[in-house]
């Protein structure tokens, strides 16, 4: 026993990151160098250009705001123009610039480094710490991620344990992380609900947990709903009103963006405790024109922060609601409920989550270590000879190929437990097409281009016939390390393409978008029946909706240039629902579909704005 | 059967053969080892025991040879099994699909075989009168023979004859294999028959024992325990015997195991367990059944020799 490789759990955590292993049957956090549980995850480059991690880059982030990366999980594996990156830019007082390929990179003096590499700062710092712990290297680990991070976010995390030196043996949810420790080592039966608000996510999941089995049967959550969100809030609220008296933007610098960030944060941990703080911020702006100094001193009160945070609150609760629908359980029917992510200590939110779950939190887990104790006990069922432990775990999006018309058919639904595979018939959507392109999709969107893009390839060589003779059959596979690998096969010459998903394309929305357009003589067609009917359905009802509303606009518009101009328009379309109602071609009933719905908003609109 | 040389133990791999045998026939009741129309508990139950053998993670970093391509395929199906037959709208379409799993979770739902082979005698009759005459139509001549097939077997097994019962209805399985009295019958005689069997060579092992034919002794209690798991004290002997014989621990180990498996509350089946992955070198899985037998016996002497004995962990 005593010659075995170590093997550790890593929370890397948005604000901060701990570090457990399982001792002699128990999960323990490992202490530190500098004698602390949490490594918060700051980097910074000091003035002497030495590289600082943890604490003590933490602590000179005042006086070296712009060369100091903090929350950089928000930005890590995604793409640089997305929207979420851009608005998240507005606020970081560091400089985030855009790589070669749309990806992200932050300055930290003369150097760009990407997010991975940071992150693996942060990861090296707590191997180190683990290795001064056991007193020999360490190299394999098991590292969590919000269980709502994409493939894309999940492989970036992946490089960054490789580039601190670690051999990653697996990447594991929060959440699910999180019910491991409650329940290792305990006889746990029965349905329990995780409930993670962090720095800067929200997870929530619900497990059913029976002899040493934890099965993941429902997740869900929002990479963007955190901590920091709270903190913006409040930082947006001081601004505000300084701008009212001062006429001064403080997010415009950096220093002042800083002191607010570190403000905001240290009042929202003390509401947690008292009724009301002060905000003293001295010497925080000078006037444009010359002038004394200005100082920002405020009092925030526990009332005032939940009415700045409302709508954050009821978003988690709205989370809860979808994900407890989807995996057919009942508040009812839970055995038990943790909290997991410092923000559970906010007064409200624990209001919030007993009037839902209709119970109290289960005490002792500790919120911020329960992760990585979690991901220990993971770590170590991994590497233990008959561990007592399995962990079911679920693909927490959904996975799809675009099809004809630009919309999504789903083949591997949200909440499907890996590892799995599932095949399914597809047909070419234009007659004499020879060349099909799998693109794989993952998110939730029916519409395709609002999901993200995991990878694509090209079926050549389909003999050329009529739209629909040829069937293709296209297989998505996760295995039990969680890779997504996706196969096409032309069921006729029996010819094979696949690919293994790795790292997302870094394509934006509207690229995306493109591609599909003129790319559309190459999709697929969806070959089942039950799809085409339901939309067809929803065709017949909307054709039905436009019927009824063409009197309605004529009389309102009484025969103006306008009003004819828009019914004969109407009426067009609906000829052409008609006749697509009749063929059997999803992509042209969709396009029908999209018409039609466009229709009906503009005569309501008309309707309104008359009456 | 050839096993490979790789790190799971020769039982497991003829699980995973046995199960992967099974998946291109076999509806997902039948997969997870649960009755048509098992409630979500039973199949979550089912689900749960099959993924604690065979989840891909419990052979992480090993060398499992074919193994790996096989596991994942098996479990992949377990997975489907399951979701399918826990979410109410894939299992309609599943039924829908599949009129054979609707109908047997009828069959179950309303009468069992045991139900069938205790009707009255006057409807016993009545029914034979009326098979007859349906047998007597040529189209149904085929169903005739079945049904005769079948009779014979229910009258096998009024008298407690397994063995011939389960002859007959195998045979009226090959004839038609698509009716679904047939096949579950089947099922049941099958399992009714092995318990028998099992009993038979647990008493012949004995008998064999008592004569002193360690060998034979050792091969009619293994096929006891292969027979029927759950005849806990068959694999008992076996593991006692091939430990004392062969010197084996390994096997013998896998026959304790079985033992545990099938009554987990006997402390002298731990003991005997824990004694033999102790001498395999997994200590920390011995140590476990040690304990587990003291807490279940504190006061057997056995258990109070390991206790005071100063374990080498």
């Amino acid at each position: 026993m005593a010659d075995r490789e170590p093997v550790i759990g890593i929370d890397l955590g948005t604000t901060n990151s701990v570090v457990a292993t399982v001792q002699g049957g128990t999960p323990t956090v490992i202490r530190g160098r500098s004698g602390s549980n949490l490594l918060p995850s700051v980097v910074a480059l000091a003035k002497s250009g030495k590289l600082l991690v943890g604490q003590i880059a933490k602590r000179q982030a005042i006086t070296n705001p712009t060369d100091t990366v903090y929350a950089s999980k928000r930005l890590l594996g995604r793409k640089f123009s997305a929207g979420q990156t851009q608005d998240a830019m507005k606020v970081l007082p560091y400089q985030v610039v855009s790589g070669e390929h749309d990806d992200i990179k932050v300055k930290l003096g003369p150097t760009d480094y990407s997010l991975p590499e940071v992150s693996a700062m942060v990861l090296k710092e707590l191997k180190l710490d683990a290795e001064a712990f056991f007193g020999k290297p360490v190299k394999k680990a098991v590292i969590t991620v919000p269980a709502y991070f994409n493939d894309g976010q999940r492989q970036a995390t992946k490089d960054a344990g490789r580039i601190a030196g670690l051999d990653v043996l697996r990447i594991i949810n929060e959440p699910t992380a999180a019910a491991l420790a409650y329940g290792f080592g305990k006889a746990v039966n029965g349905k329990i609900a995780v409930f993670d608000l962090g720095g800067g996510t929200f997870d929530v999941s619900v497990l059913e947990v029976g002899t040493g089995v934890f099965d993941v049967i429902g997740t869900g959550g929002d990479t963007y709903l955190g901590g920091e969100d709270f903190d913006n809030r409040i930082i947006e609220w001081l601004v505000f009103d300084f701008v009212k008296e001062h006429g001064i933007d403080l997010r415009k610098d950096r220093m002042a963006l800083q002191r607010l960030k570190d403000g905001a944060e240290k009042a929202k941990i003390e509401l947690s405790g008292s009724k009301e703080t002060q905000l003293n911020l001295p010497f925080i702006s000078t006037p444009v024109g010359g002038g004394s100094a200005l100082h920002l001193q405020k009092t925030l009160t526990r009332e005032k922060l939940e009415e700045l945070c409302g709508d954050l609150g009821a978003r988690c609760v709205t989370i809860c609601e979808q994900v407890l629908s989807d995996a057919r359980v009942k508040v009812g029917d839970l055995k038990e409920m943790i909290l997991v992510g410092g923000m559970t200590r906010m007064p409200k939110i624990q209001e919030l989550v007993k009037a839902y779950f209709r119970r109290d939190p289960c005490k002792g887990v500790h919120p911020d270590e329960v992760v990585a104790l979690g991901a220990a006990v993971q770590a170590d069922a991994l590497t233990t000879e008959d561990s007592e432990v399995v962990l079911l775990d679920v693909t927490p999006q959904s996975l799809g190929v675009a099809i004809a018309g630009g919309y999504v058919r789903r083949l591997i639904p949200r909440n499907t437990t890996v590892p799995t595979s599932v095949t399914e018939v597809f047909t070419t959507s234009k007659d004499l097409q020879s060349t099909v392109k799998i693109m794989v999709l993952q998110g939730e969107s029916e519409v395709a281009h609002q999901n993200e893009l995991l990878g694509e390839f090209i079926l050549t060589g389909l003999r050329q016939s009529k739209r629909g003779d040829i069937e293709v059959d296209v297989t998505f596979e996760i295995n039990s390390e969680g890779i997504v690998s996706v196969a096409a096969r032309d069921k006729e010459t029996g010819q094979q393409q696949s690919i293994q998903v790795t790292a997302s394309g870094g394509l934006t929305e509207s690229e995306l978008k493109t591609i599909l357009e003129d790319q559309a003589d190459m999709m697929l067609e969806a070959r089942t029946g039950e799809e085409l009917g339901k939309r067809k359905a929803e065709l017949s009802a909307l054709a039905k909706e436009v019927q009824e509303l063409i009197p309605q606009l004529q009389k309102a518009t009484s025969g103006s240039e306008f009003g004819q101009d828009a019914v004969a328009k109407a009426n067009k379309a609906l000829e052409v629902a008609k006749r697509t109602v009749d063929a059997a071609n999803l992509g042209k009933v969709n396009e029908s579909i999209d018409t039609l719905t466009k229709t009906i908003t503009l005569f309501k609109g008309v309707l309104q704005r008359i009456s | 059967m050839a096993e490979e040389n790789i790190d799971i133990d020769p039982d497991r791999q003829r699980e995973i053969e046995a199960l992967e045998a099974k998946m291109g026939t076999t509806n997902h009741y039948d997969f997870l080892g649960v009755p048509a129309g098992a409630s979500t508990d039973e199949i979550r139950t089912a689900f749960h025991a099959m993924s604690k053998k065979f989840h891909p993670d419990r052979f992480f970093g090993k060398n499992i040879g074919t193994f790996k391509g096989r596991l994942d395929k098996v479990f992949k199906r377990i997975v489907e099994a399951n979701q399918t037959l826990t979410d109410p709208e894939r299992l309609k379409a599943y039924l829908e699909a599949h009129p054979f799993v609707r109908a047997a979770i009828r069959a179950n739902a309303s009468s069992t075989v045991a139900e069938v082979a205790a009707k009255t005698a006057d409807e016993a009759s009545r029914d034979a009168e009326r098979r007859a005459r349906l047998a007597r139509h040529p189209y149904l001549a085929k169903s005739g023979k079945v049904q005769e097939m079948m009779a014979r077997a229910r009258a096998h097994i009024a008298k407690g004859e397994y063995s011939h019962a389960f002859t007959q209805v195998n045979l009226a399985a090959q004839f038609d294999a698509t009716n679904l009295e047939v096949k579950t019958m089947l099922v049941d005689v099958r399992k009714k028959n092995e318990e028998m069997r099992s009993a038979d060579d647990f008493k012949r092992g004995k008998e064999a024992l008592d004569r002193g034919e360690d060998d034979l002794a050792i091969a009619a209690f293994k096929s006891a325990s292969n027979n029927n798991p759950k005849n806990a004290e068959a694999a008992y002997k076996a593991a006692v015997l091939l430990d004392r014989k062969h010197n084996d621990p390994k096997e013998a180990s896998t026959y304790a195991q079985k033992a545990v498996e099938a009554v987990p509350t006997n402390a002298e089946y731990r003991i005997l367990l824990g004694r033999l992955l102790e001498s395999a070198g997994m200590k920390a899985l011995a140590k476990k059944h040690y304990e587990e037998a003291l807490r279940l016996d504190p006061e057997h002497p056995d258990v109070k020799k390991y206790a005071k004995r100063r374990w080498p962990f």
